[in-house]
This record gives structure tokens, sequence and C-alpha cells, in this order.
């Protein structure tokens, strides 16, 4: 594993939302073409950290930060980093699903649009692979002009998948992508992140421990802004260095 | 306990909102129904025979020749009227029977001529014919009755004479003649007050039936018809019927109103029983018929909009209600997607909002003289365009007040859209103005829609901040932003505050106000369908 090159890397990142501490002093390497779990109690900063990968967090006013997180080698919070470049090779998918009052359609080919991609035709190519890559083509290609908002969550969840795909990043970040569905479309959605992993780097925050376990190579473990223990999914499930990692994933914490 | 009296509260504030609903329906029927009603009076009304004469003349609508039967059917009561007003007012007008005894003395004149009747005859005639003359003259001004009577029979001593037989001096006797008959009825000594009192029943009637045929034809268009409605024609014959007085018994007590019959003033005179022929017969003088006016709408009005639609007022009022929008749409949104992104507690963004709300609660006349004194006065010398009121410094003024309205509205509507739909978008690499305009402007627009409605509403209606800034109440059609327009609001306004204007064509004023509540219902049902669509749309259905 460690034979490959890391493709985000943090090193003593710290993140404050004016005074008060998001994430502080993580370090770690995240490898590409594999999925990265992030878990921890609620509160611990996982949504912090991972919502500066892409920088989505600069919505917020009074932010600051610290250390260096580098993605793809450059530096995220670099004044000259270029956000509409960072955010195509980031994709986000939200914890709930957020397609866009549009059609189908509209919605995965939004990335390209902006992106510049005029033809209809090409488009239409697009739409189509994304829409195949995230499992959902089957059940809408008749419908590509129907609101996104008439489908059902878990499609909602996958059209979301579709469209972060759209922009082609190398990474999908992954706040909490189930915890609004049932189990069954939770099911295909890990599925989905199984199959995905071939072509993505994938990091996905869960409070769900078996689905870390299922889905995720590596797993790393948060607690109150710190990152405590970062290993292989296995090593962190069966043989945690840490006290409060054992607690957490034996479900004594607290 | 407890669960009772929760109980109760919760029943008392059911039934609370139940009435305050029933009464802003009541409040809005009683407000709205009997206004509409009578607006409707403007187009659903009982037409008179003047009315129909309108119609073909103005417009050429109507069946022609079941017009003119009507019209030789109407004129044969009301030559009648003319006639008796006609014979009676020379009776009393000592200065036109005069005048025509110095005719008819100038004519004999030039007949002698003409005879070659020279010398001696002549002039002994000639004498004669201006002693006759003067002695009528003087039986004309006098108001003597025995006077009047020795002069007559003296007159028509010479009637046989056959200096005069078959010459024109003929029509001296004649008239003499019909003066010695007709006076017998008449009071002399009022001569002066039947001449004030004739000119007004005279007034009246020309109101009531139009001009006199036998007069040319008035060069005003609203001279050329008498009452064109029912109501109209029955306000009419009161004031003809009776008089209004408004007497004081001693100084320094109030004004009484005394009514009287009018024909009290024509005791005795062949006038007298006029009054109850023309109220017999106003069926057949003024052939009523329901009319069914849906030109309304689309006619041009005469100036005091006596006659005639309000077409130029609706059009009026779309144009300027849509010039005010064109500004205050971009204005809006602009200005409420700054608000909605800045933090609240910024003390700049308190002042504006400060300022915002303070300007919805202005009264609208000082938005009217805020437009003339800075729209009409100074930017439109400053831009080199003449300094007069127009459409579009109206519009500017009606945008300026309604402002608030739209970027409150908006500025809800753009907070309201799920911060989700901002992540997703900037996510995919979207800037800040790409976001706006393709995700938060479609998903507000429901919102931004509301607010397009409250302010089309106000600013249709407005009438204090055009009053100086681009309205007027008679004009030709503007054929630019840069000419003043009429508008409904103000129609009826001036209508309103016009000398007595609202007593006479009050079907005029109701219908303009109706017309405009339905012209803003009709606006806002558009918005509300449009609205209605794009929210359906939003959902996903
Ligand atoms: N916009 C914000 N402004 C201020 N503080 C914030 C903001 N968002 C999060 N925080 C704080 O930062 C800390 C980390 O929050 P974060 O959302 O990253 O937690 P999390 O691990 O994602 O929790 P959860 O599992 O509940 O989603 C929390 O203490 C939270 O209160
Ligand atoms: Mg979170």
């Amino acid at each position: 594993m460690s034979d490959k090159k890391a493709i985000i890397k943090s090193e003593n990142f710290c993140f404050y939302y004016g005074s008060k501490i998001g994430v502080k002093n993580i370090s770690m390497e995240i490898y590409p073409k594999s999925v990265t779990a992030i878990i921890g109690p609620s509160g611990c900063g996982k949504s912090t950290f991972l919502r500066s990968i892409n920088r989505i967090n600069d919505l917020i006013a009074n932010i600051k930060t610290k250390g260096v997180l580098l993605v793809k080698g450059h530096n995220v919070y670099d004044k000259n980093t270029n956000l509409v470049n960072l955010r195509q090779q980031v994709g986000m998918v939200f914890q709930k699903p957020n397609p866009f009052p549009k059609s189908i359609f509209d919605n995965v080919a939004y990335g390209p649009r902006l992106q510049g991609v005029k033809k209809r035709s090409y488009l239409q190519q697009i739409v189509e692979e994304k829409l195949k890559a995230a499992a959902l083509w089957g059940e809408v290609k008749d419908e590509l002009n129907k609101s996104a908002l008439a489908l059902s969550g878990g499609q909602q969840q996958r059209l979301c998948i579709a469209r972060a795909l759209a922009t082609n990043p190398d990474i999908l970040l992954m706040d909490e992508p189930c915890s609004a569905l049932d189990p069954i479309a939770t099911g295909k959605i890990e599925d989905l992140i199984d199959k995905l992993q071939t072509d993505y780097t994938i990091v996905i925050v869960t409070h769900n421990m078996q689905q870390a376990a299922r889905v995720s190579e590596r797993t790393a473990f948060f607690c109150l802004g710190e990152l405590i223990e970062y290993d292989s999914t296995v090593k962190i499930f069966r043989n945690p260095a840490k006290k409060q990692t054992e607690d957490y994933v034996t479900g004594r914490f607290g | 306990m407890r669960f009772f009296i929760r109980h109760i509260t919760d029943k008392i504030f059911t039934i609370l909102t139940v009435l305050s609903v029933i009464m802003l329906v009541a409040i809005l029927a009683v407000i709205l129904v009997p206004m509409l009603r009578k607006g409707l009076s403007a187009i659903v009304f009982n037409g008179t025979i003047e009315f129909r004469k309108m119609q073909l003349d103005l417009f050429s609508r109507g069946d022609i020749d079941e017009l003119k039967n009507e019209d030789i059917r109407s004129r044969l009561y009301r030559n009648k009227i003319y006639e008796t007003i006609e014979s009676f007012k020379q009776n009393i007008d000592s200065e036109t029977l005069s005048d025509k005894a110095g005719v008819i003395y100038r004519n004999f004149g030039k007949e002698l001529q003409r005879k070659n009747i020279k010398g001696a005859e002549y002039q002994k005639l000639r004498s004669l014919s201006r002693e006759l003359r003067d002695k009528l003259q003087a039986v004309f001004k006098s108001s003597d009755k025995k006077f009047i009577q020795e002069n007559i029979s003296d007159v028509l001593k010479f009637k046989n004479d056959i200096a005069f037989k078959d010459t024109s001096i003929d029509g001296l006797f004649v008239l003499a003649e019909d003066f010695a008959s007709d006076i017998e009825h008449i009071d002399l000594s009022r001569r002066q007050q039947y001449a004030a009192s004739l000119k007004e029943l005279e007034n009246i009637i020309t109101k009531l039936l139009g001009p006199n045929p036998s007069l040319p034809v008035p060069a005003l268009k609203m001279d050329r018809y008498g009452a064109t409605r029912r109501d109209i024609a029955e306000k009419l014959l009161n004031r003809l019927l009776w008089l209004e007085q408004w007497q004081q018994d001693s100084p320094g007590k109030p004004m009484k109103r005394v009514i009287t019959p009018r024909a009290e003033l024509f005791a005795g005179t062949e006038i007298e029983p006029l009054f109850n022929y023309i109220r017999e017969n106003l069926d057949e003088i003024l052939v009523f018929k329901p009319a069914f006016y849906w030109q309304y709408f689309i006619d041009d009005s005469t100036p005091g909009h006596y006659f005639g639609g309000v077409w130029p007022e609706i059009l009026g009022t779309v144009f300027l209600t849509l010039a005010a929008m064109i500004f205050v749409f971009p204005i809006g949104i602009i200005s409420a997607a700054y608000l909605a992104q800045c933090q609240s507690d910024n003390l700049i963004i308190k002042i504006i909002r400060m300022a915002i709300n303070t300007l919805a609660g202005v009264p609208s006349i000082v938005f009217g003289l805020f437009g003339l004194a800075f729209f009409v006065l100074y930017l439109m010398p400053l831009f080199g365009g003449p300094s007069k009121p127009c459409i579009l410094t109206a519009a500017l003024t009606l945008a300026v007040l309604t402002l608030p309205v739209m970027i409150r509205a908006s500025e809800e509507a753009i907070r309201s859209v799920p911060q989700s739909y901002v992540e997703a978008s900037l996510g995919l690499g979207a800037g800040k103005l790409t976001t706006f305009i393709s995700v938060i402007l479609p998903a507000a627009m429901p919102g931004i829609l509301t607010g397009i409605i409250l302010s089309v509403s106000r600013v249709a209606g407005e009438t204090a901040p055009i009053l100086f800034t681009g309205a007027i109440a008679f004009g030709p059609t503007p054929k630019s932003i840069f000419d003043p327009t009429r508008t409904l609001s103000y129609g009826s306004y001036d209508i309103a505050i016009g000398d007595k204007l609202a007593a006479l064509v009050p079907h005029n004023q109701y219908g303009m106000v109706a017309t405009l509540i339905m012209l803003v219902f009709c606006l806002n049902i558009a918005a509300i369908i449009m609205r209605a669509k794009i929210s359906r749309k939003l959902k996903g259905h």
C-alpha cells in the first residue's frame, strides 16, 4: 500500500471556525483508487476535514486554516488555488441527496456544461456514461427529462454521484451518503462505491461501522477534532492500536 | 384540568382563525361586489337613442335603418317641445320681436324700391310703416296690458289699408295678432324672469335630448348628444321637473334647501304643460333599449369621459406597470441577492435594511414629489431630454415606490433556497454568478413572483406618484415613453375631483375602478399561474 504515492496528503492541518477549532493537527495520507473511511463520534470534525479538501467550507465566514493540505501535490489553501479546477477534480456527495430542481439530464449535464460542453450529442453521451457508472441508467433511461426530484431518495443519491462523476474528478468525497437511505438503497450505493474505486479515489465519512468495514480499505478514526488512529480497515476493526479506537469500534464509547 | 384548559384554548384559537377569515372575506365582498356591480353598469345599461346615435356617428356601430325609424318617431315628440319653447320664447323676447318688426320694415322699404314707387307716395308709405313699427316695438317692450291692447288695435286698423294690400308689411300685422293672442296667458311683468328660467330649461333639455336639430352641430363631440343612459336621463328629468334653491330665512341662519316644481315658474303659460308632457313621453322621446356596451374596454372616450370607453387608460396602465416592472425586476433581484448574501449583523447592511423598510412605509405622494423633483426636473434635463412628465419618469417613480416590496420578497425567496443547492453547484466547480443564475434564481422564482404580484398590484393602482410625473386625464395616446399617458387610476381620480363630473358620469368612474380591479386581478392570475407552474416544476411533478 505504502508503495503508492498519496493523492491527498495533510500535514498538521488545522481548521478554525472563527476562534473555535474544527480539526487540529491532522496528518494523514490518502491513496489513489481506494476507499478511505473516516469514522468518529458526532462533532469530532469528520465533515470539517472532508469539506476542507475541496474547500466547500469557504462558504462559511471567518474560517482560518493552519498547516498544509495537498491534493495531487498542490496546497489547497494556497492563495493561488483555482477553486474551479480543484472542485472539478474533487467531487462531492452530500449527506442528504441534493439534486437540483431540474431534469435528470440537466442535473448530470450541469458539470460538463460548466466546462463548456455545448454539443447535445456529446452531452448525451456523457450523461449516459455517468448514469451507467452510477448504476442508475437502467432505471431512468426512458425519462431523462423528468424532474430529478421525482426520483426516490436512493435514486437521487445515485444521481448526485453521477452528477459528481460527470466533471471527471479524481477524488470523490462522500459525507454520510447513506444516512438518509433505507438498507436496500444503502446496499446499492455500497456496491456502487465498491465498483467506483477502480477508477476513483473515494473518501467516505460514515457513522456505520459495518459500512466502513465493508467498503473501505483504510479507516481513519477522529475524536474531538484530532486524528486518533489511521490504518488499514482490518487493523482498525480487529486490532486497533489505541484504547479509544477500540472503545469506539466495539461500541463502548462514551 | 390542564388538559381541559388546553382543549378550551385550542378551540378558541380555531374559532378565532375561522372568524378572522370569514371577516376578511366579508370585508372583501362588501368592498368589491358593489364596486364591480356599479362598474358593470358602464357596460350593461339601459341605453337611449342618443347612445345609439353616438355609436353610429363615432364608431359606425348599429343598425342605420332601425335607428332612422326610431329617430323619426322620437322627432314627432321632440318637435312639440321645441315648437312650444320657440313660440313662448318669441313672445317674451321683446328684442327678438322688435328685431323681427325691424326686418319686416326694412324689407318693405326694399319692396317699395323694387316696385319703383317714388316721391311723395314712397315717403308716405315709408313713414307710415315706420310709425307702425315703432308702435309695435313699444308694445313689445311694454308690460302694461292696456297700453298694449290699445296700440295693437291701432296697428291693426291699417290691416285692410289698400296701400298695404299684398305687401310684405303684412308680417307686422301677423306679428301683432299673434302677440295679442299669446300674451293673454303671459304675465308680462315677469318677462325677465321667464327669459332666465327658460334659458335654464333649454339648457337642461339640451343635456337631455341633445342639441336642437335646427341649430348647427356643435364642434365638440361631447356637446353633440343628449343623455345616453336611463339613469342619467332620469337624473336630468329630475332636474328638469324640480327646481332646487338655497334659501336663508334671515341673516345668520343656516342655508336651507328648498325644492319646488319647476313648472311653477311658468304657471299659466304654454310651457307649464310641457313638463308633464316630457315626463309622460320620456320613453318615446329617448327610446330606451337595453345596451351591452362591451366596447367600453376598447373605445376611446370624449374629453371629460362623457361618452366612450377606457381603452387608452387600460393601455396606459399596462404600459406603465410593465415599464416600472422592467426597472424593478433586475434592480430588485440584484439588491436582494446582495442582501441575502451578506451577514445581517454588518452595520452597513443594517442601515441599508432600515432604509428599505422606511422607504416601504413612506406615503406615495412623497414619491410623487420626489419623482417630480428628481426624475422630471433633474434627471431628464441632465440627459438632454425635455423636462416634462412622461411614461419614463412615471415608471421610474413607481419603480422606486415598489422597490422595497420587491427587494424584501426576493431576499426572502433567495434566502430560502436550500444551502445544499448552492453547495452542490459550487462543488461542481461553478462560480458564484453561475450558481446564482442557474440554480438560486430558478429555485427562488416562486418567491420572486410573489414580490412581482405585490408590486404589480401596487403600481397599477397608485395615483399619487404619477400625479406630477406622467399621468394626464385627457390627451392623445402616447407615441413613445417620452409622452405622458392616461391611466385608470388617474382617470378615476380625475373624475372624482372634476367639477361635478363624478355626479354626471358616475358609471364611468366605477367602470374605471372596476376595470382596474379586473386588470390587476388578471395580471395577478397570470403571475399566480406562472408561479404555480414553476413551483410544480421545482417540486418535480
Ligand atoms: N459552520 C460552523 N460554524 C461554527 N462551528 C462549526 C460549524 N460547522 C461545524 N462546527 C463545529 O465544528 C465541530 C466539528 O463539526 P463537524 O461538522 O465537522 O462534525 P462531524 O464529525 O461531521 O459531526 P457529525 O458526525 O455530527 O456530522 C463541531 O464542534 C461543530 O460544532
Ligand atoms: Mg458531519
